[in-house]
């Protein structure tokens, strides 16, 4: 297989002997480059232990990540994950910009300064210019998933594994957060795996949409979105394509949590 | 301007004028032997005296180096306790032993074995000093370190730190308003300590002062002399917050923001 980010029959599991619980198994997916792909699957499938595995943040018992064709046995270079829980990724001792530039720790070919326009200027980008010097704690729970999104991209990141970010967030700044990481997605050239349990968001961000089985998990369904690019809040929502997709992977779902036998 | 804005802006003065309006109501109605329970003249004018020999200055600073020198001795063998313990759950176990054993003795039962082991002097106050101060910086420096987020440890080792980066960056960042609440704390042990050593086996320092004067049934002196302790107090705690701040501002303001 080849693309940006690999698992070949990845498995992993908690325990031994009988107290074994194994929460993923024989797992395949590529990622190409420049594609926004969702995860989407049954509650408690195991969704972020997988983005742990694909970030190298765990290690898996067996079979291999690879990102970028290297084999992935630590948050390599290159990859970010931004995390559900903004308010704890942040660190709350540095304000919105020292927060930024902490993640541009392993940045090379760059000085102080040109780190910091750097950071400023992705920061603009999420819609935070004045917010710079602020505290996390100081702003809106929105704000705050967005300088994780900014902290994320200013690390020299091709990869973003995005871990329910928006679930936290209001419904109405949920819409504007979506729009903007597909924005950011295109001008920063970000390849983007988000994992969600709405579904909905999932096929509206998605070029590709993988259906994760029930626990141990792996990839049981690929559905392809064809929809075009820039979405739409209101008009994509309400197209042909959009409402297949949903169906396809809300029947899927909903067939698994009944615990009926998957293909 | 209203009244309450008014006790608002004099509260320090008006507190004061309470505590020693309370202390001559008690002396005026003669509850108390007057011995016993000097009047705020008597005991203002021997202070007085004392001040002007000079002995009482340097005593108070003697004792108040001594209690800020141990204390930031037992800080920093605290904090380096509770960090040893946070690398190796063996070492945690052991520490946590004898902390056990050794935090419940009070200062004062320290002391003779001390005398024994080590003389009078510093190596005798430094003793005392640490092994009673030592714990709260340590079991508060124990639970913070343990109570950082998984969120904030992955967040770290996502962007590349080490085990040590991830302890110099984000562990003791994360700890250290919680570590400062037993450095808090220790200030008042410290000062505990030092007088304790100085009444019992001292020949200077603001203890060793009270102990004599008591003896001699100068009672004005040694209500004088518990002042320059609670002077002590106020003014080692007065640092310790002044550290507080330059180290943990963002957590002071975090805590009192207006939600």
């Amino acid at each position: 297989m080849t693309g940006i980010l690999t698992a070949s029959d990845v498995g992993k599991s908690y325990g031994n002997g009988v107290a074994r619980m194994a929460i993923i198994e024989g797992l395949n997916l590529s990622i190409a480059k420049g594609e926004f792909v969702s995860l989407v699957g049954p509650s408690g499938c195991g969704k972020t232990t997988l983005l742990m595995c694909l970030s190298g943040l765990l290690a898996p018992n067996v079979g291999m990540v690879g990102f970028k064709g290297q084999t992935v046995t630590a948050p390599p270079i290159g990859l970010s994950v931004v995390f559900q829980d903004y308010s704890r990724s942040l660190l709350p001792w540095k304000t919105n910009l020292d927060n930024v530039l902490f993640g541009m720790r392993r940045v090379t070919g760059m000085d102080a300064p040109q780190k910091k326009a750097r950071a400023l200027e992705i920061l603009e980008a999420v819609g935070l210019t004045g917010f710079a010097g602020h505290y996390p704690w100081q702003v809106s729970g929105g704000m705050q998933q967005r300088v994780a999104i900014a902290r994320g991209i200013a690390s020299q990141s091709e990869l973003l594994l995005l871990d329910e970010p928006l679930a936290a967030v209001d419904a109405q700044t949920r819409a504007d957060m979506q729009d903007l990481l597909l924005d950011l997605a295109k001008r920063f050239d970000q390849t983007c795996v988000l994992v969600t349990h709405d579904v909905e968001e999932a096929v509206y961000m998605a070029d590709r949409v993988l259906v994760l089985g029930p626990r141990p998990t792996r990839v049981v369904r690929e559905i392809v979105v064809d929809l075009p690019k820039p979405r739409d809040q209101i008009s994509t929502r309400e197209a042909p394509a959009f409402l297949r997709a949903r169906h396809e992977v809300m029947e899927l779902i909903r067939s698994m949590r009944q615990g009926k036998a998957l293909s | 301007m209203t009244i309450g804005l008014l006790a608002e802006k004099f509260r320090v003065p008006i507190c004061i004028a309470l505590v020693l309006g309370g202390w001559q109501i008690i002396f005026a109605l003669g509850v108390v032997n007057e011995k016993y329970f000097p009047s705020i003249l008597t005991i203002a004018s021997a202070f007085w005296q004392m001040l002007t020999d000079g002995v009482v200055i340097s005593a108070w600073a003697t004792t108040f180096l001594r209690a800020l020198i141990g204390l930031i001795g037992a800080a920093l063998l605290g904090v380096a306790l509770a960090i040893l313990s946070d690398l190796s759950p063996v070492l945690s176990r052991g520490i946590r032993y004898v902390s056990d054993v050794l935090q419940p003795i009070p200062p004062a039962a320290f002391v003779p074995m001390a005398v024994f082991m080590l003389g009078l002097g510093t190596k005798l106050y430094a003793f005392v000093i640490i092994l009673v101060t030592v714990w709260p910086p340590y079991l508060n420096g124990v639970a913070a370190l343990a109570g950082v987020g998984q969120v904030q440890l992955n967040t770290g080792r996502m962007f590349g730190l080490t085990d040590w980066g991830l302890l110099w960056r984000v562990k003791l960042p994360a700890a250290l308003p919680e570590i400062f609440t037993g450095i808090r704390y220790a200030a008042t042990l410290s000062l505990i300590a030092v007088i304790v050593s100085e009444m019992l086996a001292g020949r200077d320092g603001i203890g060793f002062m009270i102990f004599k004067k008591a003896f001699a049934m100068r009672t004005p002196e040694v209500f004088g002399l518990m002042f320059l302790v609670a002077i002590n107090g106020v003014l080692l705690n007065g640092l310790v917050n002044l550290l507080r701040r330059g180290l943990t501002g963002w957590h002071i303001r975090m805590m009192e923001r207006p939600e």
